[in-house]
């Protein structure tokens, strides 16, 4: 039961990571584009996104509810320690989700458009950057869990563990993932100019990616980041990087051949063994604290809670799954392709 | 004030906001589908545009709700750790199915919203109905947990340990059900009225008026029906909570001594000092009757309980008072839709649409009214005799600017989502 719940964690974590990811990616695309084109992302967005842009987001509560019922000891540190960067996660969320729709759904189209449009793109960046950051401060070994107020002040224990350049290194490193991972998905939605649009789109965040990624071990490894150097010797790790490194030569053929659905499904593969590598650097003790670290494994609810939970998941699985495939096929995107605008509702 | 104060203002505001976008999240799915019904059957594009209309507010809405919901999940942890790590693993149940339900209900917006041209005509109407339902699902679960609170139940309280725990019964605890009914109801109320407001206020100002007024009528029929049933089932409530917790039933109604053959106060200004309640109007015997069923039935009064287990008497009476006043008000108004629907001269009279218009937020209020009596009228615990609020609260220092930020972030929000809703008026008013 317990690696049912296991599965479940991982298998939302995923999938909030890359269809969230792909999600605040496009409006990453959309604010490094030019004008025109921010035009174009824009409403393919609406077209490919719309759809299915609530049930994305509705990974990251799968996600929350299975780490509160689960692993409450886990959750517990997460929500004290990690307070500011989230509430900046939640500011992200909440700009970007109501301005995706304020500008899709409001009944007059005027200057209020770059408005939404703004706080849209902003909040697609500000979001993955802080999540990002959130993550980072895991196992960045600056948790300070304690009861002591007097020696410790507000800094050390609410602001230390996240504000510092690894972090801010693996907030931009997952952005451009996100960003990575919606010029792929991007690609496979548009024609003719649009196409070669994301086509160098594409190019250019993998090139991003890849320096950062590099930046971010070289530089966490000389600042004795246990993280890293735990990543560094695992071996596990570096060959799932490295797969998804040389994964890169078959994404480029594919794109070039115009063989839009595995370029897609290869971009989310070199994604997945990307945060493979980076959870089993360090498995199952996924926070690292100043002075010890934290197992998954055990800081467990009682087993009937595990029960339980598998089972509704089991359960909520049957019933979602199929739902969420037929709607994905139903607006299926690929095949519909149809280059005139969104028919206004 | 302390940080406690925040965090508990904070989650206050939070939810109190959550709420409104919640229950027209949940509500306006099934007024939307009527008129599609409508459209479908006699192909009057009226029907059409009014489905249409209400389909963009309710985007605009569900996602606002949507947004607020998730921040709420975090605060639920952010706010009140101790409380996530012992309640998590009880209350968490109803939590995983309302995730399953939640995303029921993405995926049947998602085909509802963007199925116009792509899916066949009945089945697409159908997703409209699931949209509805999956909303009421969730709610009811939610409420469930929130019951979980005032009737913890599924698990034994040993030295200060959690054991043995049941999350089904934990579910199923002895709040559940005439929480989720009351809310239930509560929501249609609340959106019924409010949205019926909107359009007769449309109809008293002459703009559209065929539309406004079938947009009108399919409203308050949900709004009517619900207050003639929200009093019954506020009665089954209070008797819930007689039994349950007697310190929020003497709070709401401000009964300090225990009695045998209780009255009943309406209104009353507390005097917390002296213990008393000033210029009410007494009812002999009847809070026996509506707490017990027996009119010579003793009442605790709050003389009787530890004062440091007191919630804040006057804020739950003043509350209680509020929301039982408005829902006899609503039913009422209620009661004049329905002899209208005979008296159909009235229709012509602007004091008709005026009634109308000045009950649109009356059923939000007393829904907010409602949840301030349930949860202020639960302190100081946040578990009902298990866990105390102040145990609970994040040790992290300046909560303050927290609510602040909150409360700015949301202030706009609330602000924009008018102006937008506004506008899709103003926009249909123009098709005419
Ligand atoms: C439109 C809104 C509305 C209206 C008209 C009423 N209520 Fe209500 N009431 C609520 C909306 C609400 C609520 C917001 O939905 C609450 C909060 C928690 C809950 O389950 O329902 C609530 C709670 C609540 C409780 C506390 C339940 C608890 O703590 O477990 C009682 C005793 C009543 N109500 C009783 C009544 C009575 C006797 C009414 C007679 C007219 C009434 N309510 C009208
Ligand atoms: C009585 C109180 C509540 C009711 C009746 C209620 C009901 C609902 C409903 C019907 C929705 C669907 C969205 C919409 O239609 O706008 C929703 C959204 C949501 N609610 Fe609440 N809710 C309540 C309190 C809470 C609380 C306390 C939490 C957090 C623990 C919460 C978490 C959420 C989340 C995460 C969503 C967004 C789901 C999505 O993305 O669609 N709600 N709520
Ligand atoms: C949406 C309708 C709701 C409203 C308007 C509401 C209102 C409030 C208010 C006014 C407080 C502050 C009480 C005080 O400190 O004096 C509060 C506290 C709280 N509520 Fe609710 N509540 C709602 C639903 C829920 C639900 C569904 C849950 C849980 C599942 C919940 C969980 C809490 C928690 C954990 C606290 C903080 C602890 C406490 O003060 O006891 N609430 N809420």
């Amino acid at each position: 039961m317990l690696y049912i719940v296991l599965f479940f964690l991982m298998f939302s974590l995923l999938l909030y990571v890359l269809l969230g990811g792909a999600d605040f990616g496009a409006g990453i695309v959309e604010l490094f584009s030019s004008r025109e084109n921010r035009k174009i992302t824009r409403d393919t967005i609406y077209r490919v996104m719309g759809p299915v842009w609530e049930a994305n987001h509705i990974w990251l509560i799968i996600l929350l509810v299975i780490l509160w019922v689960g692993f409450p000891g886990y959750f517990n540190v997460m929500m004290i320690y990690l307070h500011i960067p989230l509430v900046l996660v939640l500011l992200g969320i909440t700009i970007r989700g109501v301005a995706f729709v304020f500008r899709h759904y409001d009944a007059v189209l005027d200057s209020s458009q770059i408005w939404y449009n703004r706080l849209f793109r902003i909040g697609s960046i500000i979001t993955p950057v802080f999540l990002g950051m959130s993550f980072a401060s895991l196992i960045s070994g600056k948790i300070i869990i304690t009861n002591d107020y007097t020696n410790y002040g507000f800094y050390d224990l609410f602001m230390e563990p996240w504000l510092h350049l690894f972090g801010l290194l693996i907030g931009l490193f997952y952005a451009a993932l996100c960003a990575f991972l919606a010029s792929n998905y991007l690609i496979a939605e548009t024609e003719g100019d649009a196409r070669k649009l994301y086509r160098k789109k594409s190019a250019m965040y993998t090139v991003v990616l890849v320096i950062l990624g590099f930046i971010l071990l070289v530089y966490g490894y000389f600042a004795g980041f246990k993280f890293i150097e735990d990543f560094i010797h695992n071996p596990v790790s570096l060959i799932s990087v490295g797969i998804s490194g040389l994964l890169l030569i078959p994404l480029w053929r594919n794109i070039k051949r115009g063989n839009r659905i595995w370029s897609r499904y290869l971009a989310g593969l070199q994604v997945v063994l990307v945060m493979f590598a980076a959870i089993m650097a360090h498995f199952p003790y996924i926070i690292i604290t100043a002075e010890e670290e934290l197992s998954l494994l055990e800081n467990l609810a009682p087993e009937a809670t595990i029960d339980n939970l598998a089972i509704m998941l089991l359960i909520g699985g049957f019933v979602i799954l199929p739902g969420l495939f037929h709607l994905m096929k139903s607006f299926n995107m690929i095949k519909i392709l149809d280059k005139s605008k969104p028919k206004e509702m | 004030m302390e940080n406690l104060d925040y965090a508990r203002l904070q989650m206050a505001f939070t939810l109190g906001f959550h709420i409104i976008f919640a229950c027209i999240g949940m509500v306006m799915p099934f007024f939307m589908v009527v008129s599609h019904h409508k459209w479908l059957k006699t192909r009057n594009p009226i029907y059409l545009r009014l489905t249409k209309a209400w389909l963009k507010g309710v985007a605009i809405f569900f996602a606002t709700g949507a947004v607020s919901g998730t921040a709420l999940s975090f605060e639920l942890g952010m706010l009140w750790p101790e409380f996530m790590k012992h309640a998590g693993p009880i209350f968490g149940m109803p939590f995983s199915l309302e995730g399953a339900a939640f995303f029921v209900e993405a995926i049947a917006l998602g085909f509802y919203l963007y199925g116009w041209k792509n899916l066949p005509e009945k089945f697409h109407w159908f997703t409209g109905i699931i949209v509805g339902v999956a909303g009421v699902a969730s709610g009811i679960l939610v409420v469930s947990a929130n019951g979980w609170m005032n009737a913890p139940s599924g698990f034994d309280y040993i030295n200060g340990e959690f054991l043995n725990i049941d999350p089904v019964q934990a579910l199923l605890n002895p709040a559940w059900f005439t929480q989720a009914l009351h809310m239930t109801l509560a929501a249609f109320v609340a959106t019924g009225f409010a949205v019926a407001g909107v359009h007769a206020l449309q109809i008293f100002r002459g703009k559209n008026v065929e539309l406004h007024t079938k947009a009108f009528k399919i409203a308050i029929v949900f709004g009517a029906v619900a207050a003639f049933l929200q009093p019954l089932s506020g009665d089954l409530s209070a008797k819930d909570v007689a039994e349950r917790q007697p310190v929020k039933l003497a709070a709401m109604e401000a009964h300090y001594e225990t009695q045998n053959g209780a009255p009943l106060y309406i209104g009353g200004i507390v005097d917390e000092e002296n213990r008393e309640v000033n210029f009410k109007i007494e009812i002999p015997g009847a809070l026996s009757f509506l707490a017990f069923g027996d009119f010579d039935a003793e009442v605790k009064g709050l003389n009787d309980f530890p004062d440091d287990e007191l919630p804040p008497v006057p804020i739950v009476h003043y509350a209680f008072q509020l929301m039982v006043g408005l829902g006899t008000l609503l039913m009422l108004a209620g009661l004049v839709y329905f002899i209208s629907l005979k008296k159909k001269h009235w229709l012509k009279s602007r004091k008709y649409w005026l009634l109308f218009i000045i009950t649109a937020p009356l059923g939000f209020i007393a829904l907010e009214a409602g949840w301030v009596v349930t949860e202020v009228g639960r302190q100081p615990w946040i578990i009902h005799q298990v866990m105390r609020t102040e145990d609970a609260v994040t040790p992290m220092p300046g909560m303050k600017y927290s609510f602040f930020f909150y409360l700015l972030l949301y202030i706009i929000l609330g602000i924009t989502v008018t102006w937008l809703m506004n506008r899709q008026l103003k926009a249909l008013n123009k098709e005419e």
